[in-house]
């Protein structure tokens, strides 16, 4: 299983400009793996896009807007993909300069792809 | 820890724990030493339920510690418990004085992830504490049930003297 995991950060981790990707439980915001730089928290970034993501998840919710499947969070210096899998989510890191509409379809493919894997439990 | 320091040190230890809880978004919260002396509590609304959590608390660690010495683990960061609607979290934090523990329980307003990432912000501050570096550990087991006692009272601010 955990090949399964690498496999679709990897796919994520070679567009250009992308800085890292995890693979993060989504309810406990614990990264599962992940492939960052190295002056990059992982597990700073597992919990926060966790929470993130499950927060804007309860609001798309609210707005009866179904499932939440992606987020894209835009700084001055980056931004952050998220995609939904069920229990897991996929994060991106992507510097400004990056392929984002390829880095986004590498994010929700992965995402896809632990969708239709084995459940964890 | 000796009682003469607890007032300070009580005090110095409110904003951490208020900053940890708000960030991390957990319940309640508890910083215990490892004999079970409560020096900072949120959330709890009776001492009764303190003096229990942090007695099972102290008991936990030590378990903990002593298993990690058989198994030669090397010691242990954090002790997680999954219930159903609530999960607990208990860890020890470095100090100058002497370790202390953070028992935590939250539910699915938070995740571990969260907790374990401002946990380490609330150990930093805390180790940091200048009332902490001037004081010292206890130096016998005579006052053990005194500061058992004064921590509680003093944590939900019922004991006034020094």
């Amino acid at each position: 299983m955990n090949g399964a995991y690498r496999d679709a950060l990897e796919r994520v981790s070679r567009v250009p400009g992308v800085r890292g990707a995890l693979v993060v439980l989504a309810d406990d915001g614990v990264p599962v793996v992940e492939e960052l730089q190295s002056d990059v928290s992982g597990a700073a970034i597992a919990a926060l896009a966790a929470a993130l993501f499950r927060r804007t998840g309860l609001a798309a919710g609210s707005a009866d807007f179904g499932a939440l499947e992606t987020l894209q969070l835009e700084a001055d210096g980056g931004q952050v993909l998220i995609g939904g899998a069920g229990e897991l989510i996929v994060v991106a890191l992507i510097s400004d300069d990056a392929q984002i509409g390829r880095a986004r379809v590498e994010v929700v493919r992965a995402a896809q792809s632990l969708r239709a894997g084995p459940a964890l439990s | 820890m000796r009682s003469t320091d607890l007032p300070r040190i009580i005090a110095a230890l409110k904003e951490p724990i208020q900053l940890f809880v708000r960030d991390s978004r957990v319940r309640v919260s508890l910083l215990i030493n490892r004999s079970g002396q409560v020096l900072a509590q949120h959330g709890f609304t009776s001492s009764y339920e303190v003096m229990n959590v942090a007695s099972l608390a102290a008991a936990a660690h030590a378990s903990s510690r002593a298993l990690a010495d058989i198994t030669q683990s090397g010691g242990w960061t954090h002790l997680h418990h999954a219930g159903e609607r609530h999960e607990l979290f208990l860890a020890p934090l470095g100090t100058p004085v002497e370790p202390l523990i953070l028992v935590t329980i939250f539910d699915s307003e938070s995740s571990l992830g969260l907790v374990q990432l401002f946990f380490h912000q609330l150990a930093d501050r805390v180790s940091g504490l200048p009332e902490l570096q001037s004081a010292r550990a206890s130096a016998d087991q005579k006052s053990f049930e005194h500061d058992l006692e004064a921590g509680v009272e003093r944590a939900f601010g019922t004991r006034r003297d020094a």
